[in-house]
């Protein structure tokens, strides 16, 4: 059995899910168990239906077709099926990532599609669709010197002091190879996401074990006409639309009727911390200017102290 | 029946400005360009397919993807209303006109790629004589027209095809300039109209009234003139100018780089463009697609040949 800890949650895993790093074995009671078991094609008790899912009040399946089917449970159990022989390494990225973003999902958890870095105590998020350049960005910003907190998706927790807390995840970096080269990352470079991907597991060099402070949240934009580059703060209400539509997956959001949850979050995030839309190129050149734009951001808003 | 018609075609044969023109139907000011949906105004976005299935096309191999996308469309006809809420298709008279490059193929499980008679209940296709879409594709890829004329030629030719990193849109496969045309024309699952662009342009309102009529939509003449007068080419460049076009490449731009999206909009430029040499390969190339659109081979090329 493997043991993990994912935004904050312990997990009890009887495959190994390479790309997550073991953090201190929990004590007692995991909260979430991954394991293997059939899982049946049809959930009759099922409200909604997509063309490879199912929602019911507390039970999702989901399948990857010829890869693998998951049954996620109260948001607390992941069984799945492996298909058409499919390797376990081959389907494992489907069972940390849109399996448990779903889990989180199903436990009413605020998790953003997200990668967050450390910067002096607290976290800082990158939020944007698949394909925005988040993993990147995080990358070229554990080279500038700041911790990775989480790739990919990022649970957010508002507790009782009124602040949004970030859980960490011990997960590695997941890199395309144009990025790795681009980025000279090569000797941290381990296993393919898949094994028919160019995509690559990257190590991270710390490993953050614990809640973080939300300071902001940065959504990435490509600089296309007209929009111009640069970082700013939208009005109140585009920046709580930003949030929803950042959910790790805004239709469950919407299915599972936790649009309030999310526009209280929201208020919460831009009151306590702030909402900000960064706009860039997508050029690994730019890079030191864009991380020189986030650093002078940060010195703003009282992260980092002033020059001199 | 459902309510999607593809606008189907090979890239730089004037997809764009088709779609500027329907936008451009009813309306009382000219259509932004920079409003036209970009995210899902494409078939082969990947943010249809993320919202649909739920998990991202981004973990999966092309082959992968391609064997999924029939359900991809089967969900996108099937639901109202539009993946984000912010992003509408181009949408006129209770049709919903989605841009597709992808050529008409069959997955391994001998599914239609974008779900056949299903999915959509009509497509339009716009053809372009390929001697001038020659130095536009070249212009587009920032490759040398030789180069463009040997990806219109190739048989495995692709947009969004490289493996190494995560493109914005699916792999779309473009087998031969002719080979596109011809899986289009000759697919049996939906109607298909094909415009050429060079009627477009001789005569844009009627040849417009007519495509959109084969859809089953009804629009007045006026409103046909009207769109075309905010669809001028000469206006879009100035909008592009004022404002640049988010749809352009990468590095495109109207005062600097490669002279901007839309470039020249005419028809018969390459008489200019191109050398004798290239006229020639591409009248070698797509012979037999060229005849069967009424794209006449230059007297020089005539001259070799007879």
């Amino acid at each position: 059995m493997y043991r993990y800890v994912i935004s904050g949650l312990s997990v009890l895993s009887d495959l190994e899910l390479p790309g997550l790093i073991a953090l201190p074995d929990p004590a007692g009671t995991p909260d979430v168990r991954l394991h293997a078991q059939a899982v049946a094609t049809d959930l009759p008790e099922a409200t909604e239906r997509g063309p490879n899912w199912q929602i019911a009040p507390d039970r999702f399946t989901i399948e990857v077709p010829g890869v693998v089917r998951m049954a996620i449970s109260d948001g607390r159990d992941i069984a799945y099926e492996l298909l058409d022989g499919t390797m376990p390494e081959d389907a494992a990225i489907f069972l940390s990532g849109t399996g448990f973003g779903i889990l989180l999902h199903q436990r009413g958890r605020i998790v953003l599609h997200a990668s967050a870095v450390r910067v002096n105590g607290h976290a800082v998020l990158f939020c944007g669709q698949s394909g925005a350049g988040k993993s990147t960005l995080a990358a070229a910003l554990v080279e500038a010197g700041y911790d990775l907190v989480t790739d990919d998706f990022c649970g957010i927790a508002l507790r009782d002091d009124g602040l949004p807390w970030v859980e960490p995840d011990g997960r590695q970096l997941k890199l395309w190879q144009v990025s790795i080269d681009r980025l000279s990352l090569a000797d941290r470079t381990t296993a393919p996401v898949r094994t028919q991907l160019e995509k690559f597991y990257v190590e991270p060099r710390t490993v953050i074990s614990s809640a973080l402070p939300l300071a902001a949240v940065y959504v990435l934009r490509e600089a296309r006409p007209p929009d111009a580059p640069g970082i700013e703060r939208p009005n109140i209400v585009d920046g709580a639309l930003l949030i929803r539509r950042n959910a790790y997956r805004p239709q469950m959001v919407e299915r599972m009727g936790q649009e309030a949850l999310y526009f209280q979050a929201a208020a919460t995030i831009n009151q306590r911390a702030g909402v900000f839309t960064l706009t860039r190129a997508m050029d690994f050149n730019q890079f030191p200017e864009v991380i020189g734009w986030l650093e002078s951001h940060w010195r703003t808003l009282g992260l980092l102290e002033q020059p001199g | 029946m459902s309510d999607i018609v593809w606008l189907a075609s090979y890239p730089k044969s004037g997809n764009t400005w088709f779609r500027l023109l329907v936008a451009n139907l009813g309306r009382d000011t000219p259509v932004d360009i920079n409003a036209l949906p970009e995210t899902s105004g494409i078939a082969s976005a990947r943010g249809w397919f993320d919202a649909a299935m739920l998990f991202p096309s981004g973990l999966l191999t092309h082959e992968e993807s391609d064997r999924l996308r029939p359900r991809v469309y089967r969900a996108l006809a099937a639901s109202a209303r539009p993946a984000e809420p912010d992003e509408q298709e181009t949408r006129f008279g209770g049709a919903r006109f989605i841009k597709s490059h992808d050529a008409y193929s069959y997955t391994v499980d001998g599914e239609a790629l974008l779900g056949g008679a299903e999915v959509a209940k009509a497509a339009i296709l716009i053809v372009r004589d390929p001697r001038d879409i020659a130095g536009s594709l070249a212009n587009h890829l920032g490759r040398s027209i030789d180069q463009a004329i040997d990806f219109m030629a190739a048989p495995d030719s692709s947009l969004s095809g490289r493996r190494d990193r995560q493109q914005s849109q699916l792999r779309q496969q473009l087998p031969t300039w002719a080979g596109y045309n011809r899986s289009w024309l000759d697919q049996g699952d939906i109607p298909v109209h094909h415009v050429r662009y060079e009627d477009l342009k001789t005569d844009t309102a009627g040849v417009l009234r007519a495509a959109l009529d084969f859809a089953g939509i009804e629009v007045s003449d006026a409103a046909c003139r009207q769109a075309v007068r905010f669809a001028a080419f000469d206006a879009l460049q100035q909008q592009e100018r004022e404002h640049g076009f988010r749809e352009a490449p990468r590095g495109m731009t109207r005062d600097g780089a490669r002279g901007g999206f839309f470039r020249r909009g005419v028809s018969g430029g390459w008489r200019e463009e191109l050398s004798v040499g290239q006229v020639a390969r591409i009248e070698a190339d797509q012979a037999v697609m060229m005849a069967r659109l009424s794209y006449e081979r230059s007297e020089g090329s005539e001259r070799m040949t007879g």
